[in-house]
């Protein structure tokens, strides 16, 4: 092999990240060798979307704490945060699924910056000639190499010679030598993932991709950019080009769909055009779940969709006018592509149009933090990034992203985290869990919530053992009911306030179905709830409110411990298509900026949100009439 | 790890190694820094337009126009002549940011041996001996828990007066309300518990005796009798067991210590007085 004195010294000099090549093989440990439980004993907390040091952003707003920090703040080690503060979760998460931008992560400016001469392989030096040709050029050479890097056809040398893949390879290698020595089988799951950053004009169309296998699998591939004008089928190629060429198991979790102006839930093909049936199964199958709620607000309904629901709306303030970079305002005909309860409807829609429901997504929150703490505690909150961990002037500050737009510090919300159904704390289990729906989503509190459906429930069930009731003769969250010989859908449910949080003020079904006209609609019921209330003209009333802004506290004197119901719907016809999924609402506690106004002694003005009631929502149950079913 | 690997292991190790690619890195860090203060021209060739472009489409998604593209070239330059200036001032020399940015660079260099070190089995043993608690796995418990409701005063008295009248063998015959969490645990770590019924509740089992109704026990979402059936402590823990937790905290440690050391090192070589009025 033969190498230049310059290519030895720039060996050397990143001799320094040499780790990631030759750094110690963790204690080798399997997923098989864990066992399973019958049933999912209880739910397993964690955030699937946490940046580090290794997204450009994130260093950019100043973050220095990489994976290897991440992972320990994760299962309950002390941290010294950017800042300087000490952090230390105050209950461990279950699993950590560390998703750096995979920009930050790719080597092509190297390519550019590359002095000719060492430039050995012909196709590389044909894009570095590109890339110094002008705008125009430099993006067909990207698009080039983005487009072999997804056919895992980047040039061999170009993986050897230059360093600059090399350094894709190393940071890659290194984020999975880190969560090779957190991932414990049984204790803690660490997961190999990225988050794949596409964007169309500053419309957000982020996926973050989470990967079931170890290192043998993932460190065949490197993570990968969108390139300009890419549609998702980018990604998904990558996707099925990971599974076809290692055997292993790859998905997708799309998340702020509420700064997508309307582009993540379109009820065509993207760029127009009736929705293919081969693109809705495609979907269906790569990306199971979605994230309904995080830092940069929640995506469940708004106002304008769900004018009934006196609920919706939660965290919509500040995220409503304008896309992610807030280059395009917002009108409201966007507002269907961007909610989560639309899409699910649009979904049926969609589903009679092309015989496949190509959104027939479970539910999780996660943080997207960007300062390598994954937390979502109101009493605690550490910011979007380094720039907004605690401090007197964060929640007043004017955010970069749209900052002349009106978005401000206090309208990021602490949220949310993920709640998986799996039979073991393992990559395998909690994956499968995704993969079939079985996960929820909190705002942040860690309520225990379950929901079966079935035709034969009755209260009786509620006395015995109800949770193998609930699996026998029915199914869980994010499955879907068979049609049955007569009567109505029953669930099951069951709600368990945060051992060390707040009461709970009711659960609601949220129930979405589409007519014979094909119109959709949605409609959400009160099903359990605290006290003896009794609904006045159909309207439950108010459970309450003990906040104490002045000392960001409440008591829990209102609300339930748990709530527990068998409920049939009232409206029920056989022959249409519909959706049930549960909302679990808290009673009103303090919001982050009460708990910094305390601490900073702040005085805010009236906008700022001081309370709110905290939720959880679950993936849906789906009903599919006879005549369609087969076809998905 | 192929024999390569090995060998550059190996090498990593080696203190004159440290110094080459510490001086290569200072040469690096030299080369690419700090243009010679004298020097007037600002020479903008097809290398740095085009890490411009490659920048704007990292931001935006997209290239730059042409007209853009005069803007970023011209802000560039811009750039290029204030920090020359600022340099020719002085001003890197107190600034905040700067300094900041500059000492993280140091702390990874510094902490960059000791990641890719390995711990040979005596350290991790002594790590473990230093504190065993920290760990051994949690005790494990068979259990069965009674929910009586939301903590009040009279519902605790009333537990305590139940708890003082039950017949050995029986079950206590107050009045249990309904909570969707099973009666039985047959094997759940102390840890289970206090995920599903609150951190309180966990740490109070540690104080119960085994084999009888005690209460009462409060938990997250209220109060609880509880009988013991079974508590298992688990055998001190073994370096086998715990090897992968041992090297997790061993190399965090070794990172800290070497970015310490280094810090000294550097620090032996300067004078530091503190001169203060009060």
């Amino acid at each position: 092999m033969r190498r230049t004195i310059m290519e030895a010294a720039l060996l050397l000099g990143s001799s320094a990240m040499l780790t990631s090549c030759d750094g110690p093989k963790p204690t080798a440990k399997s997923d098989a060798a864990v066992k399973e439980s019958e049933f999912p004993d209880r739910p397993l907390w964690g955030d699937t979307h946490l940046h580090t040091a290794n997204s450009v952003d994130a260093f950019g707003f100043g973050v220095r704490l990489g994976p290897e920090e991440a992972l320990r703040f994760a299962r309950g080690e002390e941290v010294t945060a950017t800042t300087g503060m000490k952090a230390k979760l105050s209950r461990p998460l279950d699993f950590l699924v560390v998703t750096d931008h995979a920009e930050a992560l790719g080597g092509t400016k190297a390519i550019a910056d590359a002095p000719r001469l060492l430039i050995r392989d012909a196709t590389m030096r044909r894009w570095h000639d590109m890339m110094n040709e002008g705008p125009a050029g430099s993006q067909r050479a990207m698009a080039e190499i983005l487009d072999a890097r997804g056919r895992n056809a980047i040039p061999e040398a170009m993986l050897n010679a230059d360093g600059a893949a090399k350094r894709t390879k190393e940071v890659w290698n290194g984020n999975v030598d880190a969560v090779e020595r957190y991932n414990e089988p049984g204790k803690f799951t660490a997961f190999h993932g990225f988050e794949y950053t596409l964007m169309q004009g500053g419309n957000n169309l982020h996926r973050n991709i989470i990967f079931r296998d170890g290192e043998d699998k993932v460190r065949t591939v490197v993570p990968i950019d969108p390139t300009y004008k890419a549609t998702p089928d980018e990604i998904w190629n990558y996707m099925d080009a990971y599974e076809k060429s290692t055997g292993g198991r790859v998905l997708a979790i799309p998340h702020n769909s509420n700064l997508s102006n309307g582009l993540m839930f379109e009820l065509t093909q993207p760029g127009g055009g009736p929705m293919t049936a081969a693109y809705a199964k495609r979907r269906a199958r790569l990306e199971p779940v979605v994230e309904i709620t995080q830092i940069k607000g929640d995506s469940e309904a708004h106002p304008f969709l769900s004018p009934n629901d006196e609920f919706s709306g939660y965290g919509v303030a500040g995220w409503e006018m304008n896309n992610l970079l807030s280059n395009q305002p917002k009108v409201p005909s966007m507002y269907a592509g961007e909610y989560v309860r639309e899409a699910l409807k649009r979904g049926l829609a969609l589903e009679a149009q092309t015989g496949v429901n190509p959104y027939k997504f479970g539910l999780i929150g996660s943080t997207d933090s960007h300062t390598a703490l994954a937390t979502a505690d109101e009493d605690q909150f550490f910011g979007k990034h380094s720039g907004t961990e605690p401090s007197a002037a964060r929640t007043m500050a004017p955010q970069n992203l749209g900052t002349r737009k009106g978005r401000f510090g206090w309208h990021y919300l602490a949220s949310g985290y993920a709640a998986v159904w799996a039979k073991a704390n393992t990559r395998a289990a909690i994956f499968d869990a995704m993969t079939r729906r079985e996960v929820y989503a909190s705002t942040g509190p860690r309520m225990t919530v379950r929901v079966f459906g079935g035709w034969d429930f009755t209260a009786d069930d509620l006395k015995g053992d109800w949770v193998r009731a609930g699996y026998v003769r029915g199914v869980p969250m994010g499955g879907e009911l068979k049609p049955s010989k007569g009567g109505a859908p029953r669930l099951l449910i069951s709600a368990l306030k945060d051992p060390e949080g707040a009461n709970l003020d009711r659960v609601q079904v949220v129930k979405g179905w589409i007519d014979k006209a094909g119109k959709t609609h949605e409609q959400v019921f009160d099903v359990a709830w605290s006290g003896d209330r009794k609904p006045v003209a159909g309207k439950l009333p108010s459970v309450g409110d003990t906040v104490d802004v002045a000392t960001a506290t409440y008591k829990n004197n209102i609300g339930a411990a748990a709530l527990t119901t068998v409920w049939t719907d009232p409206a029920f016809d056989p022959a249409i298509s519909s959706f049930y999924y549960l909302r679990v609402l808290e009673i009103p506690t303090p919001s982050w900026p009460a708990f910094d106004a305390v601490r900073y002694k702040l005085k805010l003005p009236p906008e700022v949100r001081m309370k709110s009631q905290e939720r959880a929502y679950t993936s849906p149950i789906w009903y599919t009439p006879n005549q369609n079913l087969g076809k998905n | 790890m192929t024999a390569w690997r090995t060998r550059a292991a190996a090498l990593l190790r080696e203190p004159l190694v440290h110094f080459l690619v510490l001086g290569a890195l200072v040469f690096v860090a030299m080369a690419g820094r700090a243009p010679d203060l004298g020097e007037r021209r600002i020479i903008v060739d097809e290398p740095v337009v085009a890490g411009l472009v490659n920048h704007h489409v990292r931001a935006f998604r997209r290239p730059p126009t042409a007209e853009e593209l005069d803007g970023l070239i011209r802000d560039h330059v811009r750039g290029e002549v204030y920090y020359r200036e600022a340099l020719r001032l002085g001003l890197d020399t107190d600034d905040e940011v700067v300094k900041k940015r500059l000492r993280n660079k140091m702390l990874a260099i510094a902490g960059a041996e000791a990641e890719a070190s390995q711990p040979s089995d005596a350290e991790l043993q002594a790590l473990l001996d230093a504190d065993p608690a920290r760990y051994a796995a949690p005790p494990r418990y068979r259990l069965e828990q009674i929910y009586l409701g939301p903590d009040a005063p009279a519902l605790r008295a009333a537990a305590a007066a139940e708890i003082g009248r039950i017949p050995k063998g029986a079950r206590p015959g107050i009045m249990t309300q309904p909570l969707p969490l099973p009666g039985r645990f047959d094997d759940a770590s102390q840890t289970d518990l206090a995920e599903q019924l609150g951190d309180d509740f966990a740490t109070a089992l540690a104080r119960l005796p085994v084999g009888t109704w005690m209460g009462p026990v409060v938990s997250g979402f209220g109060l609880h009798l509880v009988r013991i059936d079974q508590r298992v402590q688990p055998p001190p823990p073994r370096l086998a067991d715990v090897r992968q937790r041992l090297e997790n905290d061993w190399r965090s440690s070794a990172i800290r210590k070497a970015q310490d050391a280094h810090l000294q090192q550097l620090l032996d070589s300067y004078d530091v007085e503190i001169r203060r009025t009060s």
